[in-house]
C-alpha cells in the first residue's frame, strides 16, 4: 500500500444519500482522513449505476482515487445487487487496463443482526475482489446491530458509537500511514453496541411499530403464496 | 415435485446456460417439474431496503414486477438451485438482485438458530436448496467462499436440505455433466 493522496468513499447501500448507515460509518472515516490532508470523494452505488454515463464517471473516479472505501449493508450473508454489479463493472474495467492504478480498497460491512460474523463471507468476497481487481487489500471491518444507527450520523449517537468512532479512527491513522486497518480496529468494530437479547427484542418491537403504522399488523404473518 | 432454477448468468456466458439446460433436462427427465428463470432476460427491479415487504404488505414486494413471480416460484417449489458464475466467491450480479428481492419469503422477527440470530420463517414449508458455481479453473479460496455462502442463504432461508458444487469453464464437458447430475443425485433429488 502507497500512502493515499486522495480517497474515494463508495456507498454500495441502495438508500438515498444521507439515510444509511453504511455513509454514515463512511463518511466518518473519510472526515478523518481529510483531517490527515487526504482529498476525498464520495459516490453512491444508487445513483452511479443507473446509466451507462454514470458508470463511466464511476470508473474515472475509481480511477483517480489512491484509496477505495468500499461501505456496504449485508443483504442475505453478501453485498447488495447494486455494490455487486458496481464491483463487476470496475474489476472488468481494471482488467482491461495494461497497468492500473496502484490504489487500495477497504471495505466496511454492517448487519442487522446482532453478531459480527454474519459479514465474514461479505468482506472475504471484498478481499477477493481486491485481488482480482489488482487492489492492494487494506481490510474489512464488520459491524453488527447495524439496526441501531439506522442512518444517523455517528457523533449524534454519543457513546453507543464510541467504540465504532475509536475503531475508524484508528483505521484512519493506518490508512494515512500507507498501512492497512489493523487489528485493533476490527476488535473494536466488533464489540457489541448492545446486548443481542436486547437488541432482538428492540428490533421486533421496532417491526411491530412499524407494522401498526401501516395497519398491517393483522397481515405480518401472510402467506400470499400459498400454503396457507 | 417442482424446482426452480435460478440462472445467473451474465449476457453471452453460454457455458451457464448450457449448465442450466442440462440441469433442466435431468430433474425433467426423472418427473419434475422445472421452472427455469434466465434472470438477465427479465425484467426484475433492485430491493431498495425500505422493508415494506415485512410491514406494509406482508410477504409481498412493494414492487410489481417478475421479481414477485419469482418468489413465488421459489417458495412453491421443493428445490431451488443457484446456478452462477461465481463472482469474488459468491453469486453474479443477476443471481443476487433475485436473492435481495425473496427476503419477503421470511419473516422480520428474529429468532435464534444455532447460537446466532437470523430471522423467522414466514412459510411452513421451504425448498431445499443447491448451489451451483462456475468458475474458470480451479480457485480454492472462491470455491470455499462459494460453499460457505450457499450454507448460510440455507440457514437463513431456511432450506431442510442445501448442497453447492462448483464446476469449471476448462473442464471436459461430459465431466461437468456428470458432476451436475452428481449433485442432484448425491441430494437424494434424482434418481439415476
Amino acid at each position: 500500500m502507497k500512502t493515499p493522496k486522495s480517497a474515494l468513499l463508495l456507498v454500495g447501500s441502495a438508500k438515498l444519500a444521507g439515510e444509511s448507515t453504511s455513509e454514515a460509518l463512511g463518511a466518518y472515516l473519510l472526515q478523518r482522513l481529510a483531517e490527515h490532508g487526504i482529498a476525498t470523494e464520495t459516490r453512491y452505488v444508487a445513483r452511479a449505476m443507473r446509466t451507462e454515463a454514470r458508470i463511466q464517471e464511476l470508473l474515472q473516479a475509481v480511477d483517480r482515487a489512491d484509496l477505495i472505501v468500499l461501505a456496504f449493508p449485508l443483504y442475505v450473508d453478501s453485498l447488495p445487487y447494486l455494490a455487486t454489479q458496481a464491483l463487476e463493472r470496475i474489476a472488468a474495467h481494471r482488467l482491461a487496463q495494461p497497468a492500473p492504478s496502484p490504489a487500495a480498497l477497504l471495505a466496511i460491512a454492517n448487519c442487522g443482526f446482532p453478531e459480527t460474523r454474519h459479514t465474514a463471507p461479505a468482506l472475504e468476497m471484498c478481499a477477493r475482489f481486491a485481488d482480482q481487481a489488482g487492489f492492494a487489500w487494506a481490510g474489512g471491518l464488520g459491524l453488527g446491530a447495524g439496526g441501531v444507527i439506522s442512518g444517523r450520523s455517528l457523533a449524534g449517537l454519543g457513546g453507543m458509537a464510541h467504540n465504532i468512532a475509536a475503531a475508524l479512527d484508528l483505521t484512519a491513522d493506518a490508512l494515512a500511514a500507507g498501512q492497512p486497518a489493523p487489528e485493533d480496529a476490527r476488535d473494536l468494530m466488533e464489540r457489541p453496541l448492545l446486548p443481542a437479547n436486547l437488541y432482538v427484542w428492540m428490533g421486533d418491537i421496532g417491526w411491530l411499530a412499524q407494522a401498526r403504522q401501516y395497519r398491517a399488523l393483522t397481515r405480518l404473518a401472510a402467506r400470499p403464496y400459498g400454503q396457507g | 415435485m417442482k424446482a426452480t432454477i435460478l440462472n445467473g448468468a451474465l449476457p453471452g456466458d453460454s457455458f451457464v446456460d448450457e449448465a442450466a439446460a442440462s440441469l433442466q433436462y435431468r430433474l425433467h427427465a426423472n418427473g419434475w417439474a422445472v421452472t427455469p428463470w434466465t434472470l438477465r432476460q427479465e425484467k426484475i427491479a433492485y430491493c431498495l431496503g425500505c422493508f415494506e415487504c415485512w410491514t406494509k404488505t406482508p410477504g409481498v414486494c412493494r414492487i410489481d414486477d417478475a421479481g414477485r413471480q419469482v418468489a413465488a416460484s421459489i417458495i412453491q417449489s421443493d428445490l431451488v438451485i443457484y446456478l452462477t458464475p461465481v463472482t469474488f466467491g459468491g453469486y453474479s450480479s443477476e443471481l443476487k438482485k433475485v436473492i435481495d428481492r425473496s427476503i419477503c419469503l421470511i419473516s422480520p422477527f428474529f429468532k435464534r438458530i444455532n447460537g446466532e440470530v437470523h430471522h423467522h420463517a414466514r412459510y411452513r414449508r421451504y425448498p431445499a436448496m443447491i448451489g451451483v458455481g462456475v468458475l474458470p479453473g480451479t480457485d480454492p479460496e472462491q470455491e470455499r467462499i462459494f460453499h460457505t455462502l450457499l450454507a448460510r442463504n440455507a440457514i437463513n432461508m431456511h432450506a431442510p436440505m442445501h448442497d453447492s458444487l462448483v464446476i469449471y469453464r476448462n473442464q471436459e464437458a461430459g465431466s461437468a455433466a456428470v458432476a451436475l447430475r452428481g449433485i442432484l443425485e448425491s441430494s437424494g433429488r434424482v434418481s439415476v
